[in-house]
This record gives C-alpha cells, structure tokens and sequence, in this order.
C-alpha cells in the first residue's frame, strides 16, 4: 500500500461519494459499504447519535445488493485511483463464498473484506463473531473461493477475542481488521424513548479507540497475520499508537464525518513524524510497544 | 459541486434574542449555493460530527449567510467565534428548491427557524421579480424572526402573514391556519415550499396537498457525512430510505411518508 491508511467500511459509501473531497494519492486502501447478496434498506430512522468522544450508528447495513454493486458500484470506486477493498456479508458461510467469488473474480477488487462484526443485525444467539468455530467456518468458505487476499473484520464485543483471530487466521484469513464498533444507546429523556429508531447502535470515533487499541495489542501477541487497527483513528498520532500496538495499518471512519480527506493529513502526519524519528518505514515502528515492554 | 473549503466568519448580526445571522466568506473557489442547499460546518468544539445550516443567503462570489439559533453545545461554539475567526465549511450540499414555474404562485410557509432555509429562496424570488406570499409562524409576537424574510412590498409582489400561537400578532394560530387561506384566495397554481420542525412540515403539507398543490418540504435530520456515505440521514419516501443530505434535504412532500403515518 501507498500508505498504511485505508478508508473504513461504511464511512465512505461505494467511494464516488468522497470524488473531489479526498486526495486519493493519500489513501492506502478504500473499503466500501458492506455489500450483502439481497439490497437491505437498512433499520428505521434515527440511525444517528452523538456521544461524548463518539457516535452511535444503527444504519443496519443498508446497500444496493451484490447485482448493482458489481455493476456500478465497484467500476466508479475503481476509478476513483485508490486500490478498492470489498466489504462483505452473508447469513451462512455458503452467502460468504458466493459474495468472495463474486467480488474476487473482478479485477477492480484488491482485496475482500469479510464483515462478521456488524452488530445491526439479528442474528443466531451466539453471533459469528463471539465463536471461533463459527468464525472458522465463514473464513475457510470464502478462503476457498477467492485467490484475492482475505481480510477478516473481527468485533470488540466479544468474550475471547484472541481466540475468534487465531481460528480466522487458521482458516486462511490474509489479515484481521481490528475491530468494529462496540453495542450501545443513548435515551431522550424528553420522550423517554431510545434515540435511536433500532434502539441500539455501534459506537464508533474517540470513545472506541482504547478498547480497540488494547484488542490490537492482545491479538498482536498471537497471530502472524498482518492487522490493521481500527477505531477512533483521527491524527497521526492515532495511527501511530496502532502501529506500535502491532498493527501493520489502520481504518479510518468516523473522522472522515470532519475532515473527508483526513487520510491526507494523517499521512502527512507520519512522514513528518518518520522524518522527525529517523525511521524509514512504518513497519519500523510495527509492535514497538509490545518490544519495549518485554 | 461540494468542496471543502475554510471559511472566515465576516460578522455576526443578532437577529433575536438566541439567534444569528452570520456572514462567511470562503473564498472564489466555493460555488454559488442554490436556494434550500446546505453546508455542513465544523464548529470549533471538540464534537464528532459537523453541523448542517441552511443557506440563508448568497452574498457575492463564496460570500454567503447561515441563520444559526444557538440550541447545545456546537451552535453555541460557533456563535462564540470572533469576527473574522475561520472555520471549515463542506458544501453547498442538497438538491435544493425547485423554483415556481410561470404562472405558478410561489407560497412560502415558515414555522420557527425555518424562516432560515427560506431566505435565499425568497431573495431570489424577489431579484427575479416573481410574485410571493409568505406565512410566518411563531409561539408569540417576541419569537417572530423579523427582518430574515423580506417584508411586504407596496406593489404586493411580497404578501407577508403571520401566526402566532398566542395571538400577540397576527392570527392566533399556527401557520398552517395560514396555509389553506392563502391556497384558496385564487384558483391560480401554487407551489408551497415549508420549511420548519416536522410536525408543521407534516400538516401544512397535508393541506397543500389536499389543495391540489405542488408542495417542497425541507427536512431536518441528525447527519454524520452530509454528501450520501453513511445512509445515517435517510428519511421514509413511498419509495424507501433516501438521504435527506444527497436526495435532499428538500424533497417533495407527496412523496415523503411523515412518522406516525403507515408506509405506502
Ligand atoms: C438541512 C438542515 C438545515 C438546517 N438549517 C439550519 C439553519 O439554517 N439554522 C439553524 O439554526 N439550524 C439549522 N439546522 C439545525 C442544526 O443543524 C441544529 O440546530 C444543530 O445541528 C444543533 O447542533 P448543536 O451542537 O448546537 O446542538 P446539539 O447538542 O447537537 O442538539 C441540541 C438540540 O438540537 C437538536 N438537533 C440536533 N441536530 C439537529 C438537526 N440536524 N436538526 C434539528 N434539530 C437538531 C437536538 O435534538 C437537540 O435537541 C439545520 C439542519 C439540517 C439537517
Ligand atoms: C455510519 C457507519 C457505518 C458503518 N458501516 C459499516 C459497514 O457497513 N461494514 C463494516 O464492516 N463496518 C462498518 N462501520 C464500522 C467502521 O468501518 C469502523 O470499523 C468503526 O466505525 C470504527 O472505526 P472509527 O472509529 O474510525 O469509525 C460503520 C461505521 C459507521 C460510523
Ligand atoms: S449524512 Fe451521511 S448519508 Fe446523509
């Protein structure tokens, strides 16, 4: 990658949406919309709240499905200059390896994302993303029908997440994004009702970044696979605290809702940073932390 | 287009008690913003989402107004910025109003702050010369927002009306008392264009509609992107979610489906 920053998931639509705001020369990766086999209309409005240091979504995975996607979608995302990583989701690990052959038999795919995270959506009692079986069974089906490199969005709400990365990892995931967003709600006081029409949302921005940072630093230690961190990433300080925590890149979304072309402030960030340290590349400062305190 | 853009804060006018309006500059690169568009600011508080105003009017090449009421804790920052302090601004965003084809009676329906994204619609319908009544509607007389909206003209090309719920001034009632009247004074084609909080929105359209009037509704949600990313905006139209930052924010009101009423 140009540079180790990837626009997150859900933050930057198909991509076309950030023509014109954004330097993509800046941008290592773009991850579109989780797209899903069916189009969702997503959950009831309000799907939007602010809370101290972050935000609550419940957008519930609204996207155009897998037919428009592939025909207009994925082009336009293509020709925005930055390599395209596609973000996808199923109900079964049979929905996850006909979206990964689907995508991963484009050209204009760098990459496949496969989203177990979402916490938007209903689903089993013990979600994918709290079981390491479960988990593996989604991996492997998309693993086995794509050559493209496999990314797997791994959740912070769950009981034993290194366990859930190292069952990704052995099913031949290529990477781990770590992670999504955390379950949470806000109350109008005046009218006693949730502020968010599904009631709950996921909590994003500032207020995520440390459980996500120490989820990196956890998962780090255990896994070989490249991760990238994601989670309140603002400034390149942010980054950088991911980086030493031993991830390899990071997702930015929340902070695109201020800046839409935050990716090219935190990489100018680095390199003054880098320039500043006398370091080469970033992967210099990969798991930094984790050297020092041993 | 929507660019960002950083804008200087020119001067900052009290128009009533917790209410501004407030001159930008940003520069001759920041396109012209249509009536009913929006621009999304960055206040200067340490807040996770921008702030989405109403242009109010457009002043010269990337000069224009946002009338900003000062509610929690970004209005609040933006309105405690000295003249000439900068600020970023993403826009102008939305579709905007359609303007009133010839022959068509322009009928602009105000409640409360709404008389801000009505402003640069009436401007412009005056520098054209079009004809326009404009209701106006307040709790009492002390809440009117004077002086946003042009006032009555001689030649009555502008007819202003007010409401108040109290009846301080004008009619006692609402504004949307006003909205039937005024639609039944000729048998000419109108166009309504309302702009204020959704349960005015929601019956003056009603009224409009019934009257056999095209009707424009500018609506207000809470927005994280503003320019149709998230999906976190959407409103409910009879054919399904759209953006009210992207598709709108003004949409037509035929098509929107208001809370409370059942999906077509
Ligand atoms: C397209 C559009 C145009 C707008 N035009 C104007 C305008 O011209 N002038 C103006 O003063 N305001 C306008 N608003 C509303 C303005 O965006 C909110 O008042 C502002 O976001 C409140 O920010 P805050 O941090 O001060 O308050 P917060 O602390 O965020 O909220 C304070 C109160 O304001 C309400 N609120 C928050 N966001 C909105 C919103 N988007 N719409 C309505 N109420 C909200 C909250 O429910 C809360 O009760 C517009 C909104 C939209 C979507
Ligand atoms: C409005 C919104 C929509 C999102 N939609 C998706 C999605 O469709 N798929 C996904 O994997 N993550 C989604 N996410 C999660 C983000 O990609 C990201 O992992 C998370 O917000 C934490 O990073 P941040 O704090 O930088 O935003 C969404 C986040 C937000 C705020
Ligand atoms: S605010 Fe993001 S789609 Fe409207």
């Amino acid at each position: 990658m140009r540079t180790p920053i990837m626009l997150a998931s859900g933050t930057v639509g198909y991509g076309g949406e950030l023509s014109g705001l954004c330097d993509f020369s800046s941008v290592g990766a773009i991850v579109t919309k989780t797209v899903t086999e069916a189009p969702r209309d997503g959950n009831r409005p309000p799907r939007l709240a602010e809370t101290p240091g972050g935000l609550l979504n419940a957008i519930g995975l609204e996207n155009v499905g897998i037919e428009r996607f592939l025909d207009e979608k994925l082009p336009a995302a293509a020709a925005l200059g930055a390599p395209v990583v596609v973000s996808v989701a199923g109900d079964s690990p049979a929905a996850f390896a006909r979206l990964a052959r689907r995508v991963g038999e484009r050209p204009e795919t760098a990459a496949v994302e496969i989203n177990i995270s979402c916490p938007n959506v209903e689903r089993a009692r013990r979600p994918v993303w709290d079981d390491p079986d479960a988990t593996a069974a989604v991996v492997a089906a998309a693993r086995a029908a794509t050559g493209k490199p496999l990314l797997v969005k791994l959740s912070p709400n769950t009981a034993d997440a290194l366990s859930v990365a190292e069952a990704a990892q052995r099913a031949g995931a290529d990477a781990l994004v770590v992670a999504n967003t955390l379950p949470g709600m806000r109350i109008d006081i005046e009218t006693g009702r949730p502020a968010l029409g599904n009631a709950t949302g996921g909590l994003s921005g500032r207020a995520l970044m440390p459980v996500n940072l120490a989820l990196v630093w956890r998962i780090a230690a255990g896994v070989s696979i490249p991760l990238a961190g994601s989670g309140g990433v603002a400034t390149a300080e942010d980054a950088l605290e991911y980086l030493m925590a031993g991830a390899s890149a990071v997702q930015v979304g929340t902070a695109l809702f201020l800046d839409p072309d935050a990716a090219t402030t935190i990489a100018e960030g680095l390199r003054r940073r880098m320039a500043h340290d006398g370091v080469r590349s970033v992967a210099e400062y990969k798991g930094m932390a984790g050297r020092m305190s041993t | 287009m929507t660019i960002q853009a950083t804008a200087r804060l020119e001067r900052a006018t009290r128009v009533r008690a917790e209410d501004f309006l407030c001159a930008f500059d940003a520069g001759g690169a920041f396109p012209d913003a249509r009536p009913g568009q929006f621009v999304h600011v960055r206040t200067p508080a340490d807040l996770t989402l921008r702030r989405p105003f109403s242009v109010a009017a457009v002043t010269g090449r990337g000069r224009f107004e946002l009338l900003v009421r000062k509610r929690g804790e970004g209005t609040a920052a933006l309105l405690s910025l000295p003249e000439g302090a900068e600020v970023s601004v993403l826009g102008p965003s939305g579709n905007g109003f359609g303007l009133p084809e010839p022959g068509e009676r322009a009928v602009l329906v105000a409640g409360g702050i709404g008389v801000a994204g009505l402003r640069h619609l009436s401007r412009t319908l005056a520098r054209d010369g079009r004809r326009q009544v404009v209701l106006v509607g307040a709790p009492t007389a002390t809440a009117l927002l004077d002086g946003v909206l042009p006032g009555p003209t001689t030649d009555g090309a502008v007819r202003v009306e007010v409401a108040t719920d109290d009846g301080s001034r004008g009619l006692r009632g609402t504004v949307c008392d006003l909205v039937g009247r005024a639609l039944e004074e000729t048998d000419a084609p109108a166009r309504v264009y309302c702009c204020g909080p959704q349960a005015m929105l929601r019956s003056a359209a009603g009224i409009a509609l019934a009257a056999g009037a095209r009707c424009e509704a500018l609506v207000e949600e809470v927005m994280a992107c503003g320019i149709g990313a998230c999906r976190g905006c959407v409103v409910r139209t009879r054919t399904g979610y759209r953006a009210a930052c992207a598709d709108g924010p003004v949409f037509d009101a035929a098509e929107l489906v208001f809370d409370g009423e059942e999906r077509a």
